[in-house]
Parts: structure tokens; C-alpha cells; sequence
């Protein structure tokens, strides 16, 4: 395909929900909303998700750009591969992210031009002003990505922050250490906001930062209660839903539009649920979304799930909210908003640690979808192992591999492909795969009749 | 009460195997897939029709499977390859806990239990792993891809091939026979590539015994010994290991019968005909 050229547009996905069939045009709207603010002069961030700096950012009238997003949804709008070639071009690995790939293979095409490559889509990716790196366990490449950024925009400054927490230890518990943690974090997003001051001659001003952590807090909640509903049977909302209505939770956490976005689905739900209005008419088979980020450019598999009878009522993947007020710690007693933040992230991802020290052999992640399984009724998993992320990639075999040692077996599916580079799918393959899987599901489902 | 038969047609990526059965095979044909014949399943039909002494119209049902099973006019129902494969074997194998089924262009692996899949892994992405990795191979190496199981039993010091890339496999190999490595010595090395491929993704399923090989590869006594050294022990393969998915589709339409004349609920069927296939995926 020629740098020019774009491949026509697919498929949308059919929503269940009215509330997840808004998302796109929500979506669009705060990537075109961007380009806006830069013709505003308002001060513009590449972003990441999961970073503990929504609230900072917001606070102090920062533009996120996150570029995790606008690689998916060049993915979702099958308008990678010019992007991914152009990474290609500049010699970058193959083996990286390819949402790196594609931000990188963006941004030195755009700098290249000094102008927006060829109709990029929804508007296209805005140089910022700053980047905003956020490190983390979870996702290597993040720590290299802003880094690559500037050999385009070498006048474009980076701030990294490291946001570690406690590795699990099943004879250890996590509590004698948490303290360093949350120091350690808390110091990294003091000296952001250090960063941001400077970047934008502007004060940080606490009592709206201290704001937004309660509405984010609020929003957590709200965000766990909803997806608790689709606990019903039948299902009233499923993974593929949940694949849009991430974007409120990681791209506009700490906004009101977001709290609201919920409350609207939550609503929605519970009438769906009061009306036994499932997913599907004939619900056969629940599934588990066990891991992996989706193939972006093919959403409409899980349509395809569907046709079969089999639902998603729930999913690991981007479900990163727990519900504040049950984490072992009262939030509300912590005024420092920055070691609210702190605590909160350490609280998040230490929460299934317990449950595992208890079963002998276990691991959270692996409670994680025992409880799930157990919670939504579920009778299998399916996995998506995409090759360029390797944060998702590593463990996910062995997750399944330990949750049949520890737990009880059970039909799993591991479809194959990735996240932007619709080179890796087969449709006729996938769609192979899952017809099997059912007859899977079925042959078990007969068994236990 | 009329006798009633049941076809079974399997249509892979390198051959078309048809099956007709009533208590017992009555005929089996396996033809090839290749491009030319792709659309050409119902000319295995027929040849099997004839074989049995039957007439297209005396069947009763008609379930085709395999990667092609989408596009069979004359199919009354397609079920996936491996609850096939999965009744195939077990029809003939009862005793067999794990399949392995190396095909033309994929591998399978599959867990039974009581007769019934309760598990699989895929390989459909990569040539490695799958016949078609030893008929690049030997065309490579001049040698046909019937000869290379036992030119490799000749072996004496078998050669490691580095390159798990069908195509530069295939380019290692002619470089270690231009450096005067004994043939035998190759395919052992290409043998033992594949199976190391095979067992390691099949290892997912927990492999229990007894196990079964399946399909093209099967027929490759090199490739079963290669795959029998990783597991341990001996493996178990069918009379004719190509003709397990065709069995079972044969099969899995005889119950389909049993059962809508058992709840007499009317049978599950399209509007079928003996005709070529006009779109081919």
C-alpha cells in the first residue's frame, strides 16, 4: 500500500447498549477537540493511560493527546499500516508495540511534512507541547516510547515518572513495604507538577486537584458498580461494549463527563436487567475476556460471538477501577491529594494479593478470574495474545496454565493476531477457531447434563 | 425401513477426503484440494457414491468439515474440524485422550474426554509446525514428500536446523547438502524441527495418554518417531490417518439423524446439491 493510499473503512460493530454506541462519536470529538486546543494555544500532553496524572493534568488545564488511543483507533479505522510502515521506514523493530510503531511512524512523518500526514484520521495526531511519560510495571515500552518521540521533535520536553508497586510474594505480606511505595510515588508526581508549573507558568491549584480525586473516586465506584450489573442473567452488556466505554474510564477519568457517562449506563443497565433484555436473545455460553488488548481493527468478532449465543459478561482488560471504598484503607482520611493518588494506585493493583496468599499455589492474577468466573457465572475463556504487546503477552499462557492447576479446568480459546497490525489476522481463521471453541463449550455444557 | 448412509466431507488445504458410511465404511475417496481442484469436492463425492453403489439421493445427511467445509452445496451441515477429528478418532481409537492432527497448512491439537473435546490449541499462523513446512522442505532437498519418513530411519548423526522459518529452513537445508551432509541426516533435523514445534504448542493441553496422530503428517514414520521421542512413548495412528475428519463428520451426521428422529424435532437441513463449488475461500 502506497504512503497515499487508505483502505476503506469497516464494519461497525453493533452495540448493545445505547450508552457504548455514543462512545464513538465521544471519542471523536475529544481527539478532533485536540487539534481545537492547539489552535487555542492551550497547553497540549502526549498522554499514556493508566498514569496517575489524570487529575494533575486536568487540574491544571492540560490537554492530554494520548497516543495509546489514536494508534487504536487508526487500528479501528484499518488506517495503521501506512503509520506502521512509516516506523518501518525508520528502521524501528517490528517486534516494538504497535502503538509505538504507529505513534512514532506518525510523528515523523507529520515533522517530516511540517504539516498532518495525507487525511489522517479523526483530524490526526497534534504535536504537543510536553510529553508525559509514565512508566510502569505494566507496560514496558513506555519508558522508551517519548524518548524516541524527540529524535522528530527534539524541542518537545519529556518528564518520565515511575509508578512501581509491590511485586507479589505468597510468604510476604505487601503491607510492610506499601509505605515506601506510596513515598516514593507521591515524590514522582510532586515532581511533575514541578514540571508542569514551569512548562506552564501556572500554579497548581490544590483545592481543585483535591476536586477532581474525589470525582475520580466517585468515579471508580460508580464504574465498578456498573459492570457489577452485568453479573444478570442474561448478560445486558458485554465485552465488545466494554471495549468503548473504556475510553471514559482511561482517556477522561477525572472530567465529569465521564462520572455522567456512567451514571447514564448504569441507569441504562438496570433497565435493561428489570426488562430481562440480554445481550442476545438465546444467551448459550458465558465467556471470560481473560487478557489481552483486542484486535482494534476487528471488534466485530465479538458480534460474531454473539451469533453463536456466547456473551462476555466480563473482562479483565481495562476494567482498571475497584471500588474505593473497598480497599483496606479509608481514602478520604488521606488530605495529601498527591498520597491519595499514590495510595490509590497501590491499593489498585495489590487487591487481589490476599485472596492468592490464601489458596496455595495461586497468584492475583489469577484470583482475579477465579472470582470473575465465579461472580458472572462463566463457562470459559478466551485470550488474546497479541504479538507486539508483550506486557499482555507474558504470562497469559501461564495464567491459564495455573488457573486449571489451582482452580478447576475449563474450554479456553487464545486467538492470535494484534492490536494495530491487521497484517497478523485471518478472519477465516479466527472465526475457525471460535467455531470450535462453541462446539467446545457445548460438548461440555452435554457433558455436564 | 429404508437403509439410511451418511457422508462425511472433509475438505482441507491439500486434500478433499469423503467418507460414506451406514453401520459400518461402506467407501472412502481422498482426492486433491490443489488449486485446480478446489472447487471440484463433488467429484470426490462421486467417486465415492460410485464406489459405495449409491446415488447422491440415498444419503441421508451430508456434514462437511475442514478448513473448505463453508462452501460444499451438497453438504446439509458444516461442523468444525475438530469435533470431527474428535469423533473420528474416538470411533476408532476409544482408548485416545489426545489428538495430535499435523495438516497441510495448520496443526491441532485436541483433548478428549469421554469421546467429547474438552479442549484444543491452533496453529494456523505459521508454516512451521505443518506439512506444509516438510513439502517446501523436500522440494528443496529433490526428495519426495512420500520418501522423506523413511530416508530419515537411515540417519546416523542427525543435523540441527536453526531456522524455524519454513522459508529459510528450506534454505538452510540446500546449503547443508551443498557442504555434503547425508540426506538422512537432514530430514532427521527436519523432523525433529517440526515435532519440537508440534509438542511444544500441544503441551498447553496437559497431553494425557493415549495419543493419536492425525492427518498427512501421520503418514510420516520419521515425524512419529520424532514426536513419539518428545512424548515418551508410543503413539497410536489410524489405518488411514487422513480419513479421521471425514469419519467424524460421517458420524456426527448419524447422530444428528438419531437425534431429530429421537425427539422428532424435523431434521436440520439446507437445499443440497452435487455441484462444484462457485466461491471458494
Amino acid at each position: 500500500m502506497t504512503e497515499e493510499k487508505k483502505p476503506e473503512e469497516r464494519k461497525k460493530r453493533r452495540t448493545a447498549t445505547e450508552a457504548a454506541s455514543k462512545i464513538g462519536a465521544m471519542s471523536k470529538a475529544m481527539t478532533l477537540g485536540v487539534a481545537q486546543a492547539k489552535e487555542e494555544g492551550k497547553p497540549i500532553a502526549y498522554t499514556f493511560i493508566c498514569c496517575c496524572y489524570d487529575e494533575i493534568i486536568r487540574a491544571m488545564d492540560i490537554v492530554p493527546h494520548w497516543v495509546e488511543n489514536y494508534a487504536g483507533i487508526c487500528g479501528a479505522k484499518r488506517d495503521a499500516q501506512r503509520f506502521l510502515e512509516r516506523a518501518g521506514a525508520e528502521s524501528f523493530s517490528r517486534s516494538l508495540c504497535t502503538y509505538v510503531l504507529c505513534g512514532l511512524g506518525f510523528d515523523a512523518w507529520r515533522e517530516e511534512l511540517g504539516a498532518m500526514p495525507p487525511d489522517p484520521p479523526w483530524g490526526g495526531q497534534v504535536k504537543p507541547d510536553m510529553m508525559l511519560g509514565s512508566g510502569q510495571i505494566l507496560c514496558d515500552p513506555r519508558n522508551k516510547w517519548f524518548q524516541a518521540a524527540q529524535h522528530y521533535m527534539p524541542d518537545v520536553p519529556v518528564y518520565e515518572i515511575g509508578l512501581p508497586w509491590p511485586p507479589y510474594e505468597y510468604d510476604y505480606d505487601y503491607r510492610q513495604v506499601q509505605d515506601y511505595y506510596v513515598k516514593y510515588i507521591a515524590e514522582q508526581l510532586r515532581g511533575l507538577v514541578v514540571f508542569l508549573e514551569k512548562q506552564t507558568g501556572k500554579k497548581m491549584d490544590w483545592e481543585r486537584l483535591s476536586e477532581l480525586v474525589d470525582l475520580t473516586d466517585r468515579t471508580w465506584n460508580l464504574i465498578w458498580e456498573t459492570y457489577e450489573l452485568r453479573r444478570a442473567v442474561p448478560c445486558p452488556m458485554g465485552t465488545g461494549d466494554a471495549m468503548n466505554t473504556m475510553v471514559p474510564i482511561v482517556f477522561m477519568m477525572a472530567t465529569q463527563q465521564a462520572y455522567d457517562f456512567f451514571r447514564e449506563l448504569n441507569e441504562e443497565l438496570k433497565r435493561k436487567i428489570a426488562n430481562k433484555e440480554g445481550e442476545i436473545p438465546d444467551e448459550k455460553y458465558r465467556l471470560i475476556w481473560g487478557g489481552g488488548l483486542p484486535s482494534w481493527f476487528a471488534l466485530t468478532d465479538f458480534n460474531y460471538f454473539n451469533s453463536k449465543g456466547a456473551v462476555f459478561p466480563v473482562e479483565t482488560t481495562y476494567r482498571m477501577v475497584e471500588a474505593i471504598y473497598n480497599f483496606d484503607i479509608d481514602l478520604t482520611k488521606v488530605s495529601d491529594p498527591l498520597e491519595h493518588i499514590a495510595w490509590r494506585w497501590l491499593k489498585y493493583w495489590t487487591c487481589w494479593y490476599d485472596k492468592a496468599r490464601k489458596r496455595p499455589g495461586s497468584h492475583p492474577d489469577v484470583e482475579r478470574l477465579i472470582q470473575y468466573i465465579e461472580d458472572y457465572k462463566i463457562d470459559g475463556i478466551v485470550m488474546h495474545e497479541a504479538f507486539s504487546c508483550r506486557t499482555w503477552h507474558v504470562g497469559l499462557i501461564w495464567q491459564l496454565n495455573l488457573l486449571k492447576k489451582v482452580y478447576k479446568d475449563m474450554p479456553s480459546l487464545i486467538l492470535e493476531s494484534d492490536i494495530v497490525d491487521i497484517s497478523s489476522y485471518n478472519e477465516a481463521d479466527t472465526r475457525a477457531r471460535i467455531d470450535a471453541f462453541i462446539d467446545t463449550l457445548e460438548a461440555v455444557k452435554s457433558k455436564k447434563r | 425401513m429404508k437403509s439410511q448412509y451418511f457422508a462425511g466431507v472433509d475438505i482441507g488445504s491439500t486434500m478433499t477426503k469423503v467418507v460414506i458410511m451406514n453401520r459400518a465404511i461402506l467407501a472412502s475417496v481422498i482426492g486433491p484440494t490443489g488449486p485446480e481442484h478446489r472447487k471440484l469436492a463433488n467429484r470426490v463425492m462421486e467417486e465415492a457414491l460410485t464406489r459405495a453403489s449409491l446415488s447422491f439421493d440415498d444419503i441421508t445427511y451430508v456434514v462437511a468439515t475442514g478448513y473448505g467445509r463453508i462452501n460444499v452445496p451438497f453438504a446439509d451441515k458444516q461442523i468444525t474440524e475438530i469435533s470431527c477429528h474428535a469423533r473420528g478418532v474416538s470411533y476408532l481409537l476409544p482408548e485416545v485422550r489426545t489428538v495430535i492432527d499435523i495438516g497441510g497448512q495448520d496443526c491441532k491439537g485436541i483433548k478428549l474426554s469421554n469421546g467429547r473435546v474438552v479442549d484444543f490449541v491452533m496453529n494456523d499462523r505459521c508454516a512451521a509446525g505443518t506439512g506444509r513446512f516438510l513439502e517446501v522442505t523436500a522440494e528443496g532437498l529433490g526428495v519426495k514428500l512420500d520418501d522423506m519418513g523413511r530416508l530419515s530411519l537411515g540417519a546416523k548423526n542427525r543435523v540441527e536446523i536453526g531456522s524455524t522459518c519454513t522459508v529459510f529452513a528450506a534454505q538452510e537445508v540446500v546449503s547443508k547438502l551443498s557442504e555434503g551432509v547425508p540426506l538422512p541426516d537432514i530430514i532427521a533435523g527436519l523432523h525433529e524441527a517440526i515435532a519440537t514445534r508440534i509438542y511444544g504448542m500441544v503441551r498447553r493441553l496437559k497431553i494425557e495418554r493415549e495419543v493419536a496422530l492425525t492427518g498427512g503428517g501421520a503418514k510420516n514414520i520419521g515425524l512419529v518417531r520424532a514426536l513419539e521421542a518428545k512424548l515418551g512413548y508410543p503413539v497410536l495412528v489410524p489405518p488411514e490417518p487422513l480419513l479421521t475428519g471425514a469419519i467424524g463428520a460421517a458420524l456426527l451426521g448419524k447422530d444428528i439423524v438419531k437425534k431429530a428422529a429421537e425427539s422428532g424435532v424435523p431434521l436440520p437441513r439446507s437445499e443440497r446439491r452435487l455441484t462444484e463449488a462457485t466461491i471458494f475461500t
